[in-house]
């Protein structure tokens, strides 16, 4: 038979008939083979309730799946320990494998100003041993992280006499980056996102595309931490190797950290032009970052950073309400060269100034530190101020904590 | 709504949970609020044009069957204006003007008139002209319930970007519905699985690197960059326009809605004929029956027969969008298929001799890609003179995208000689299971962007 008469006594067929040899046609649609792929006929045609109930069950097993990878805490004794998730579950491990001693414990937690400028061992042996500090500071991190990081490396409020907060100003004067929105912060903290966490954690971000982004991100945590377990996956051994190393040594490699040696010496500005002279030698990632911080640029103040701050330093400032831990604000060393007071008032700042169990530290404290000799580059301090710094930390919150 | 965000697979499944959930009647109600709202939440305001086409094309059908000669004619002649019409000036107002100025004025110029295209307009006029034109030829009876016909042109799964479904195709299902088969909704979510897979694995992973060459290929000359950068693209835009076609008949599928097939393997075709028969074979099968067919097709003559290709690929390569670029590729692909028609004549080629036949078919669709690709025609030909340079210059895709494009090639043989995806179907249940669960973990950790990128058939 010729196809076009086939065709024509298709066309002739009843609509029911022509359905079901459709039907047919697609269940057999398929050349008769051998091997892997040979057609089954199956002992019961599958119905549409049993398919429905297999998608289901599918969905299920796919989610429990991603759960036990992504929400059981396994995948992260893997993660890249330079990575952004890395570096924050890294202190959490130590945190956690390090149980609390007879010696009152205090931490100090910012960003990598404080990972780069502020020596534990150095503050403790400052303390007579008889304070032990914690550096939980993680580079690039910011409040919407540290409330986390606090949140499950403390979950009684109750382990640390003192936390201290580094922070680059108490003013709110908006810069150009505006925090709410910095979408890395989901990296930082998908391991201690619950599920829970994913509406109110994804609501903070303020753009739409972004809060959609994010709200996936932490549901499905696989999406966030895609490159890490594409890295894994094309070196498992060196991965497997690096991060066992880290998690047994990374805390020692820490504490013995010295500081950058680089330096900024003979850095000039000029005020007039907005111009910094930088002396000779000095590499791209020193001299990136200056410019932005002795000259802070001028953005609209819309009040962002207030509402940030309120939004996640207030968190922590709530969670530690009933507890016995002193929490201490300090402003950083803002610059390489001493710079202009911000207009903008310190509203968070003023806000929890006088509440109990809370310290703001006076803001001139470190600013002798403002000084290119110190400074590796625009933002940290180097070899020689990260003593000094640290030493003076350590004084101050051994005599708040201990009052001697 | 993108078919690979959260959003719409929340949507998907509210709307298939009410579908089964609400008593017959009121389904189709269901099914043209959720299409418009589907619509809508990409722009709104043009809601008002879909379903000013529905109106025209509704009515013009409905006298078309009650009026006889003259008035017969009429109806269909304001049903294309409003269709073609409307289509032009979306989509082609601003080349025909900057075209038309440029004669006239060489070298000036020209500010390009503020006009945004609807979504999926491309699309849901030529469902429109089709049901039209077959209600004019005798072929489609009339709608008579105007939410019915509505239906039919916003049916969200295809309104979009298609595939471009026949009216009959529609309400063969649509009058006379039955719930799927457990087998049917097993391939809808195995589509639909597939789908994504393509378009958020595979697409925007080439993506990266085709976007890297056209963005300026002149910075990167050289005979691998052409033909990488090329073949990116054209893989690229295969994932992706198959990939949202295979969600859209997925889901069609979970609806009981059975689409016409859009793409059937076409990178494995042996010529460029047979490239035609499973590369968007929707709107290849509406260019042959309404403008090739019309033209007289192949009853005139071996040069009318060519020359009615050729026409037929000219308006195919504009109906992708307002460039000559798009011209000159419909125009490539029309002489190739003339010269495929006056060597070998209409067979297919079969046996071991289709593997270099397959890989040269290959090769002349990707030069194709690259006027399709390119910004402007001269982009195009620094490409071309590029894939014939002895200079080799940098290869644009690395190990993984490389082994990822053989990993595709095996399964596409595999569905092609084995039937794989039917296959896979009908495994038993903990096989199929462990491939859904094993497929949403890849999409999981290997979706190639950070963000939602748009479908790249979404412009056209």
């Amino acid at each position: 038979m010729e196809l076009p008469e086939i065709q024509r006594a298709i066309e002739a067929l009843p609509i029911e008939s022509r359905r079901d040899l459709l039907v047919w046609l697609q269940a057999t649609d398929m050349p008769r083979g051998w091997g892997l792929f040979r057609k089954r006929k199956p002992k019961h045609p599958v119905t549409l309730k049993r398919a429905v109930l297999w998608s289901l069950v599918s969905l299920a097993l796919f989610l429990a799946l991603d759960a036990a990878i992504f929400r059981s805490g396994w995948y992260y004794n893997y993660l890249e320990p330079n990575s952004t998730t890395g570096q924050l579950e890294s202190q959490l491990f130590w945190l956690r494998h390090e149980r609390p001693g007879a010696t009152p414990e205090v931490a100090a937690i910012g960003d990598s100003r404080i990972a780069e400028g502020f020596s534990a061992r150095k503050a403790t042996a400052v303390s007579g041993d008889k304070l032990h500090f914690w550096n939980l500071a993680v580079s690039g991190s910011s409040p919407r992280g540290w409330y986390y990081l606090l949140r499950d490396g403390d979950p009684t409020h109750r382990r640390f006499k003192a936390i201290a907060f580094g922070i680059d100003h108490y003013s709110d004067q908006d810069g150009i980056e505006t925090p709410a929105t910095r979408i890395s912060d989901l990296n930082y903290v998908v391991g201690r996102l619950r599920l829970t966490d994913c509406l109110d954690f994804s609501q903070s971000f303020l753009v739409p595309d972004f809060q959609h982004s994010v709200f996936v991100g932490c549901l499905f945590k696989g999406v966030t931490l895609r490159r890490d377990v594409q890295g894994l996956l094309e070196n498992r051994k060196q991965r497997f190797a690096q991060a066992k190393d880290w998690r047994n040594n990374g805390h020692g490699y820490i504490d013995g950290y010295g500081g950058k040696p680089e330096d900024l010496t003979g850095l000039t500005r000029n005020s007039d032009t907005k111009t910094l002279n930088f002396p000779p030698g000095t590499k791209d990632w020193q001299s990136a970052t200056a410019l932005a911080t002795v000259f802070h640029a001028d953005a609209p103040q819309t009040g962002e950073l207030t509402a940030y701050r309120k939004r996640w330093l207030g968190r922590i400032v709530e969670m530690y309400k009933d507890s016995p831990t002193q929490l201490i604000f300090l402003e950083l060393p803002r610059a390489p060269l001493p710079t202009p007071e911000l207009a903008a008032r310190s509203r968070f700042i003023d806000s929890i100034r006088n509440r109990p169990k809370i310290t703001v530290l006076p803001k001139e404290m470190f600013r002798d530190l403002e000084h290119p000799e110190v400074f590796a580059d625009g933002l940290h301090l180097n070899e020689k101020g990260r003593p000094i710094f640290s030493e003076r930390l350590g004084n101050t919150i051994t005599e708040l904590v201990l009052g001697r | 709504m993108l078919f690979t965000t959260l959003n719409f697979v929340v949507f998907l499944a509210i709307v298939l949970s009410l579908f089964y959930l609400l008593p017959r009647p009121a389904r189709r109600y269901l099914l043209l609020a959720s299409s418009l709202f589907f619509y809508m939440a990409w722009n709104a305001k043009f809601v008002v044009l879909i379903l000013g086409l529905i109106t025209i094309d509704y009515f013009a059908a409905l006298w078309i069957i009650h009026k006889r000669g003259h008035a017969r004619r009429m109806a269909l002649l304001v049903s294309l204006c409003a269709n073609v019409g409307l289509l032009g000036w979306f989509k082609y107002a601003n080349f025909f003007r900057e075209t038309f100025l440029h004669v006239l004025h060489p070298g000036m110029a020209v500010q390009p008139l503020d006009i945004i295209l609807p979504l999926g307009i491309s699309f849901h006029t030529f469902q429109s002209i089709s049901y039209v034109i077959d209600v004019y030829r005798g072929e489609q009876p009339a709608i008579t319930s105007y939410l019915d016909y509505a239906l039919f042109v916003a049916f969200f799964p295809q309104l979009v970007a298609g595939p471009i479904v026949r009216a009959k195709e529609f309400f063969v299902d649509y009058f006379n519905w039955r719930a799927p088969t457990g087998e049917e909704w097993q391939r809808g979510v195995a589509m639909i699985l597939t789908g994504f897979v393509k378009k958020l694995i595979c697409a925007d992973q080439f993506a990266s690197v085709a976007d890297r060459y056209y963005s300026n290929p002149q910075a990167l000359p050289g005979l691998l960059p052409a033909w990488s950068g090329t073949i990116a693209f054209g893989l690229q835009i295969f994932f992706d326009f198959s990939g949202y076609t295979d969600i859209a008949i997925g889901v069609a599928l979970l609806f009981g809605f059975h689409f016409p097939e859009n793409f059937r393997r076409p990178y494995l075709a042996a010529s460029v004929t047979e490239f035609w028969r499973r590369w968007h074979m929707t709107l290849s099968g509406w260019l042959r029956d309404y403008i090739y067919i019309s033209a007289g097709g192949n009853r005139r003559g071996k040069v009318r027969t060519w020359a009615n290709l050729m026409l037929t690929m000219l308006l195919g390569g504009l109906w992708h969008g307002a460039s000559w670029n798009f011209i000159v590729w419909g125009g490539f692909h029309g002489a190739m298929l003339s010269i495929e028609r006056a060597i070998w004549g209409k067979g297919e080629r079969r046996g071991v001799v289709r593997i270099p036949l397959a890989i040269a078919t290959f090769l002349i669709v990707n030069v194709g890609w690259a006027f399709f690709r390119a910004k402007t025609l001269t982009a195009a030909g620094f490409v071309m003179r590029q894939m014939v340079s002895p200079t080799p210059g940098e290869m644009l895709l690395n190990p993984v995208q490389v082994k990822l494009a053989a990993a595709t090639l095996l399964i596409a043989l595999a569905e092609e000689y084995r039937g794989a995806l039917t296959w896979l179907t009908q495994s038993p249940a903990w096989l199929r299971t462990a491939a859904v669960v094993l497929t949403l973990l890849a999409i999981e950790i290997f979706t190639a962007s950070d963000q939602s990128l748009p479908f790249v058939y979404f412009q056209f």
